[in-house]
């Protein structure tokens, strides 16, 4: 890969940083690779915010390139959110733009003094004032940038009001509205005094094999192109398979308190294919074109469609069933430049103490928060962004709002982070994924509930349980848990649907390497250790790992309805296939120095 | 008599099992859309056959294994091999992961397909139940 270009807001020193040869060959690049160059840094006492707190935009060795839907870049850190390891990547066209100017990554450290931005113009770079654009919406920030700098080519990645609020969910958001949506790094960005990072190059993509490369990039998009599920996701982006999901009991409604809501099929991706759609907008060089554009009623111009989780947070999670408005909350949330699970997570458990007389109207600046109230949800979203009044107690997030009125166990999040719109009763999988994956309570380190329908691999070698198993399929979500994270670091898109073989031949022409399945997978592991040495290192246990109180118990109704989960019988037989130590949450000794993470071990236990 | 998939009497006994299963009709009643098999030689089959069945409105309004020569016209195709076929039928493979997994192509409106997932599932719960054999080798 190439350097990383590395910038003290502080001082307003630029150096690069040469990634060592042997750190990209067991870590392949993007998360795992970032978790490795991060390691040391990443101590108990760091404070995010801090000066010396790092944050890291990488890219995969195949980002940017034509093959198949690889736009993606990763942003990494400590996270404010959790306190634990930080990832969140990020589709469009910044990270492609980024490469071309010879940079694979940009490390920032340090605080600027002043409101600043990043230009980097073709291996050049410039510390410029952001002052004039505080305040602005992470759309109006890409607009304004590219003005001042007078070529509307360039790409921006930026910061809305949220992360110069340093709020715990601040995003970060470039292109058509693609996000780094989770873990709070928009609010490490804030904390630097950075409102953005323009990128523009004209600079060749390294690739190892060229020719084998294209070869196999026109196979996988030709794959694509026959795929069912490339051909659902495009036809109705990713909420596709909603109403199957609300059919099996895993769509939560009610802030995952009930299983059934009346019309809950008006929030799907079919809805709005069929109602508001207007056109597809894809990142780059993708067949997939998940993303959506849409045109509402009493909107003067066409604007971002919600993906399924915007869809089901502001939708049946609130007891609403009106795409249009879900639709309205998404953007909202996109130009205040909020993640709008852990933001719409946080209202569902606001609306759910509410009516448990946990919080009552003198706490909401009298407002009355009742399941279903559009109004009340659209007047709290700007109040949480700008921290006002009752909506700054919702901008710490669940966790923090729970602790606060005294209903912590209330809070369906894990070490944190809020949980996605995947309930684990339905798919029981899901049980282990959130409970153990490396930045909290996410289903972005292994979409396993798809597995748990159907999308198996079967040269991975998962096997096929029922979507209510129990601890039998521990070793399994093990498995997706390691090929998901080298997903996550070529930074490849989950909705590209290819199979593991082509992706492993496309790393191996990237690279310059010679993968099997197994060693790519044992890649994989590696990494998912790593984070977890990296999370043990900042105090996390095996007490971490854990499920909200109330997904522990069965739902009344609904595709999942009776259904308990044996969580601790699962997460016992995960710890046996990981070579995990029960008492204390640490992967063994043995299991790390297999990995070649002998460096860990001397952190771990001595 | 056996049901041997794929076989006029097979497709028979499904149109009848169809038509009279209570389940079926409510499951089904607001479907519209006739589909074609397209089932590729694989194994004992030895060439390309096509099934098409009219389903309108949880019933099936009729059906045939077409001719050579005949079209495949049909608001859903569903091609897959032979093999992967029996496997559905015959409960080892999974209706939803054949789809998931490129095991069978999904020709049609998927937005119309996704929204009847039900009623998908338990056309397949009909075939599987008059399916008595399948080809051998």
């Amino acid at each position: 890969m190439q350097p990383i270009l590395k910038v003290d807001l502080s001082t307003e020193e630029v150096s690069e940083y040469d990634i060592p040869y042997e750190w990209e060959n067991d870590f392949i690049g993007g998360a795992s690779l970032a978790a490795r160059i991060l390691y040391e840094y990443l101590t108990q006492e760091l404070d995010p915010f801090s000066e010396e707190s790092p944050l890291l935009f990488l890219n995969g060795p195949m980002s940017g390139t034509s093959g198949p839907t690889v736009s993606r870049f990763v942003v990494c850190g400590k996270s404010p959110a959790t306190g634990l390891w930080a990832e969140s990547n990020c589709g469009g066209f910044w990270g492609v733009e980024l490469r071309k100017t010879g940079y694979d990554g940009i490390w920032v450290t340090g605080k600027a003094k002043s409101p600043k931005f990043l230009w980097i113009n073709d291996g050049n770079l410039e510390i410029r004032s952001s002052e004039k654009f505080i305040g602005l919406d992470t759309y109006e920030i890409q607009e304004a940038i590219k003005e001042e700098l007078n070529n509307p080519k360039v790409k921006v990645a930026g910061i809305g009001i949220a992360g110069e609020n340093l709020i715990p969910s601040a995003l970060i958001l470039t292109d058509h509205g693609r996000v780094a949506g989770r873990t709070g790094l928009g609010a490490v960005m804030g904390s630097k005094n950075l409102k953005a990072i323009a990128v523009k190059g004209s600079k060749n993509i390294p690739v190892a094999n060229e020719i084998e490369y294209k070869k196999l990039r026109s196979r996988a998009n030709q794959e694509l192109n026959k795929d069912n599920i490339t051909k659902i996701v495009r036809e109705m982006g990713t909420a596709a398979s909603a109403e199957y999901f609300d059919y099996l009991g895993t769509m939560p409604k009610k802030y995952y308190r009930q299983g059934v809501m009346e019309g809950a099929d008006n929030i799907s991706g079919a809805t709005i294919s069929d109602t508001i759609l207007t056109k597809f907008a894809p990142c780059h060089a993708c067949v997939v074109a998940c993303g959506r554009v849409v045109k509402i009623s009493g909107a003067d111009k066409e604007q971002k469609g919600p993906e399924y989780e915007t869809l089901v947070g502001f939708g049946p999670n609130l007891l609403i069933s009106d795409a249009e408005f879900v639709t309205r909350m998404g953007d909202l949330c996109d130009r205040f430049g909020m993640d709008t699970i852990s933001v719409s997570n946080t209202l569902g458990l606001a609306f759910t103490l509410f009516e448990l007389g946990h919080i009552a109207e003198k706490d909401t600046d009298g407002l009355q928060l009742n399941w279903g109230d559009k109004e009340v949800v659209e007047q709290l979203i700007p109040m949480i962004a700008k921290k006002i009044g009752f909506g700054a107690f919702l901008a710490e997030g669940a966790l923090a709002l729970g602790r606060r009125f005294g209903a912590e166990d209330e809070a369906v999040q894990v070490n944190g982070l809020e949980l996605a719109y995947h309930d684990p009763r339905g798919v029981s999988g899901m049980a282990l994924v959130y409970a153990t994956s490396p930045r909290g309570g996410c289903h972005n380190q292994s979409d396993y509930f798809l597995a748990e329908i159907g999308k198996s691999e079967e040269s991975l070698g998962i096997k096929n349980f029922d979507r209510q198993a129990g601890a039998e399929k521990a070793e399994n979500v093990a498995i997706h848990q390691n090929y998901r994270t080298m997903a996550n670091a070529l930074v490849i898109c989950f909705f590209g649907s290819i199979n593991p073989e082509l992706i492993v031949d496309l790393t191996n022409a990237a690279c310059g390497l010679d993968l099997s399945i197994a060693d790519y997978l044992e890649a994989g592991e590696r990494a998912w250790n790593l984070k977890r040495a990296i999370n043990n290192n900042l105090g996390l246990r095996r007490e971490n790992d854990r499920l909200p109180k109330s997904l522990l118990e069965p739902l009344s109704d609904g595709g999942a309805a009776g259904y308990k989960i044996e969580f601790e019988e699962m997460l016992k037989a995960y710890y046996q296939a990981r070579s995990w130590d029960w008492d204390t949450g640490i992967p063994s000794c043995e299991k790390l120095i297999s990995l070649k993470l002998d460096f860990v071990t001397e952190d771990l236990y001595t | 008599m056996e049901n041997i998939f794929p076989s006029n009497e097979w497709l028979q006994s499904l149109i009848d099992f169809l038509n009279n299963d209570p389940d079926y009709a409510r499951i089904a009643k607001k479907w519209e859309g006739d589909i074609a098999f397209s089932v590729k030689a694989d194994g004992p089959l030895k060439e390309d056959m096509n099934i098409y069945l009219d389903l309108w409105h949880g019933a099936c309004r009729g059906g045939k294994i077409l001719e050579e020569t005949e079209e495949l016209d049909a608001a859903f195709v569903l091609e897959a091999p032979y093999g992967n076929l029996v496997k559905i039928l015959s409960g080892k493979l999974d209706p939803m992961q054949a789809m998931m997994t490129r095991k069978l192509i999904v020709n049609g409106s998927m937005t119309y397909m996704m929204r009847n997932i039900p009623t998908v599932l338990d056309f397949v719960r009909c075939a599987r139940s008059v399916t008595d054999k399948v080809l051998e080798e």
